[in-house]
């Protein structure tokens, strides 16, 4: 099954800033925008990329949900593309 | 003209990333994927000496170019969701438009871009049943910055990025690219400019997977191996999934490289394990 909008939700929360900045007050909110199942949202609630991996999302996506936990904010990571 | 010099180099971010806490951050993300691999990172005066080596492997490919006196540097390299994404994922893309812009931490990259190259590479294509994707905006990314950085700081020559999907299921096979390889090979033959070639990526690594960590020395050594005997047109025969499962699937950026270079031997490689991920290759061709 297809999990383009999962996917697309975490290729935003990289690679543009207001969802990023719009994650970060409101994740659910976030979430409404995109068609996502609610085992989809568990898996975003939860953080975890190997989680979301098992969901059938490239692995590098999934490592971009933890931009939203505090002490990942500030990675190097997202200073490069 | 025919090529006047073909390169090979890993653009794993950590080669530009600075020893400390820009590696510990690198590994603490990719980590999350795997926990297990945490336990044998590499030390400070490791990532130091690592950066060094790669340094002077980067130094010798950089003095091979300047050697060489191209017009325009090739970069083929692989995007990981910057420019392309579920939407549309190019198996060969050519860059056309008039110039090319990235940034890496707290470097920026400004190169013009040579479309008239570019679109003589698409335009023989068709001619010979390769149609590739094109397209005027790319933004750069560290599969070509962190080569870049190290040979080309200066923008002093244009470049040319083509891209080859290595990164999601299906990927095209070795074989397809060993023909795109001849073919731009032949294009620069007829070319009234000194063209020079780079591709960039690999060596083993699994970005993304639980195997994160694990590096096949073994088969990446083969590899520089085949490619110091002049014998890259064998490595045809391998499956993406070959690839796949020693973690070399961006070798398709190389295998480009090695048809355009044909039969020519490697005149120089290094290899360098990171301990953190990737399996550091350099080559560099001089005689082709």
């Amino acid at each position: 099954m297809s999990c383009y909008d999962l996917s697309r939700l975490l290729f935003d929360l990289k690679m543009k800033e207001t969802v990023y900045q719009s994650s970060l007050k409101d994740f659910e909110r976030v979430m409404a925008d995109y068609d996502l199942t609610t085992e989809e949202k568990d898996a975003l609630r939860v953080g975890d990329p190997r989680k979301l991996r098992q969901l059938g999302v490239h692995g590098m996506l999934c490592l971009y949900i933890k931009r939203l936990q505090s002490e990942f904010r500030d990675n190097i990571y997202w200073q490069q593309k | 003209m025919p090529l006047v010099s073909a390169l090979a180099a890993s653009h794993a971010p950590n080669i530009l990333l600075e020893p400390g806490r820009e590696w510990e951050d690198f590994m603490d993300l990719h980590y999350s994927m795997a926990p297990q691999a945490s336990a044998n990172r590499p030390t400070f005066e490791q990532q130091k000496k690592l950066r060094q080596d790669a340094e002077a492997a980067f130094a010798v490919l950089r003095e091979d170019l300047e050697q060489a006196k191209p017009d325009v540097l090739i970069v083929v390299a692989n995007d990981q969701f910057v420019n392309f994404f579920w939407n549309n994922i190019p198996t060969f893309f050519v860059t056309i438009g008039d110039d090319v812009k990235g940034q890496f931490t707290r470097h920026s990259f400004h190169y013009r871009n040579h479309k008239e190259l570019g679109k003589a590479i698409i335009r023989a294509g068709m001619d010979r049943g390769i149609d590739f994707s094109y397209g005027e905006h790319i933004e750069l990314q560290h599969t070509q910055n962190v080569p870049l950085y190290f040979l080309l700081r200066e923008a002093k020559i244009p470049i040319l990025p083509i891209y080859v999907n290595t990164w999601v299921d299906p990927a095209p096979s070795p074989r397809r690219c060993y023909q795109v390889g001849e073919l731009i090979r032949a294009v620069a033959e007829n070319f009234q400019e000194r063209v020079a070639i780079l591709a960039t990526g690999g060596l083993s690594h699994f970005p993304g997977s639980p195997r994160i960590g694990e590096i096949d020395e073994t088969f990446d050594h083969q590899l520089l191996e085949v490619m110091r005997q002049g014998k890259g047109k064998s490595l045809v025969d391998y499956s993406v999934q070959d690839l796949l499962q020693a973690g070399d699937t961006e070798f398709l950026n190389w295998m480009l490289v090695i048809g355009a270079v044909g039969d020519a031997k490697a005149s120089y490689t290094a290899y360098m394990p990171d301990f953190v991920a990737t399996g550091w290759g350099f080559v560099s061709w001089r005689s082709l």
